[in-house]
């Protein structure tokens, strides 16, 4: 074997494998991994304007939360009403229905 | 899916968005960047596939600033390149760099242990841009050109530094002095 011989042998002996599914995955794993995190960097800004909107609306926002809850706290004793109203009548309901078909059942 | 596209269509449709035209880039050459690092760097197996996994995420995300996209192989190997070098420049491998070369290839028949360690040692005397010449050269078969253009040199330099390469390399394999 000549030397040339050798070289080409010893380097073609390390080539890696035409496929490889591993290194292929890991690949992709890592690449996910990028995106996920470019994801939440280009949320962050849009994160911080939020967050600064609404501490610059915050008096506005307290008062606003103070005349809702004036404006909804009748509509939300109905609504707490009807609610419980339509539980208890699907209870009786479901109780009057076991006494009739008992008493129907024959002996 | 992707069998019968080309590197420029995988290219454009990676762009586009497509994960499976990249994982299809990345199937297409991953042997060739690999084995250009295993050699280049001449660590264990498996920093070569870390930086070459470094290499082709970088790839990814740079994607747009590729300008041939025909000579996408080149263009991953100059990446994988720099992200060598920089390994080496960083790390940790100092005077330990060279020392598992070939450790985990079986020798070749015809070839004595002794000769697999001279290589060894006889590589991690080249310079890093020789090397890097040798390796895509001689090791994959490239032409000066490919490898001129993947790492950056000039196309002259690539030559000489082949031949001197080779010349060493040689050397160390029993061959002539001016081989």
């Amino acid at each position: 074997m000549t030397p040339e011989q050798k070289l080409a042998a010893l380097f073609a002996a390390e080539a890696p494998p035409r496929r490889d599914y591993a290194f292929e995955a890991d690949v992709a794993e890592r690449i996910a991994r990028r995106r996920a995190w470019m994801t939440v960097a280009a949320l962050v800004p849009w994160m911080v304007i939020a967050g600064i909107v609404l501490w610059a609306l915050q008096s506005f926002l307290e008062t606003l939360s103070l005349e809702l809850a004036t404006l909804i706290q009748p509509l939300a004793l109905v609504v707490a009403g009807t609610v419980v109203a339509a539980g208890v009548g699907l209870w009786l309901t479901g109780v009057l229905q076991r006494r009739v078909t008992v008493a129907a059942t024959p002996k | 899916m992707h069998g019968a596209l080309t590197d420029a269509e995988l290219v454009s449709r990676a762009l586009a968005g497509s994960d499976a035209a990249f994982s299809r880039l990345v199937e297409r050459h991953q042997a060739a960047v690999r084995a250009f690092l295993r050699r280049f760097l001449g660590s264990g197996w498996a920093e070569a596939d870390d930086v070459a996994q470094e290499a082709f995420v970088a790839g990814w995300s740079s994607l747009r600033s590729l300008k041939d996209p025909a000579g996408v192989r080149s263009w991953l190997c100059g990446i994988a390149w720099r992200k060598a070098q920089d390994r080496i420049r960083s790390n940790r491998r100092g005077a330990a760099r060279d020392s598992g070369w070939l450790e985990m290839v079986e020798t070749p028949a015809g070839v004595a242990p002794e000769e697999k360690m001279a290589l060894q040692a006889a590589m991690a005397e080249l310079p890093a841009d020789v090397r890097a010449c040798v390796s895509l050269c001689l090791g994959d078969g490239w032409s000066h050109g490919e490898a001129a253009e993947a790492l950056g040199l000039p196309l002259g330099t690539v030559k000489s530094h082949v031949a001197r390469g080779r010349a060493r390399l040689l050397k160390a394999l029993g061959g002539p002095d001016d081989a």
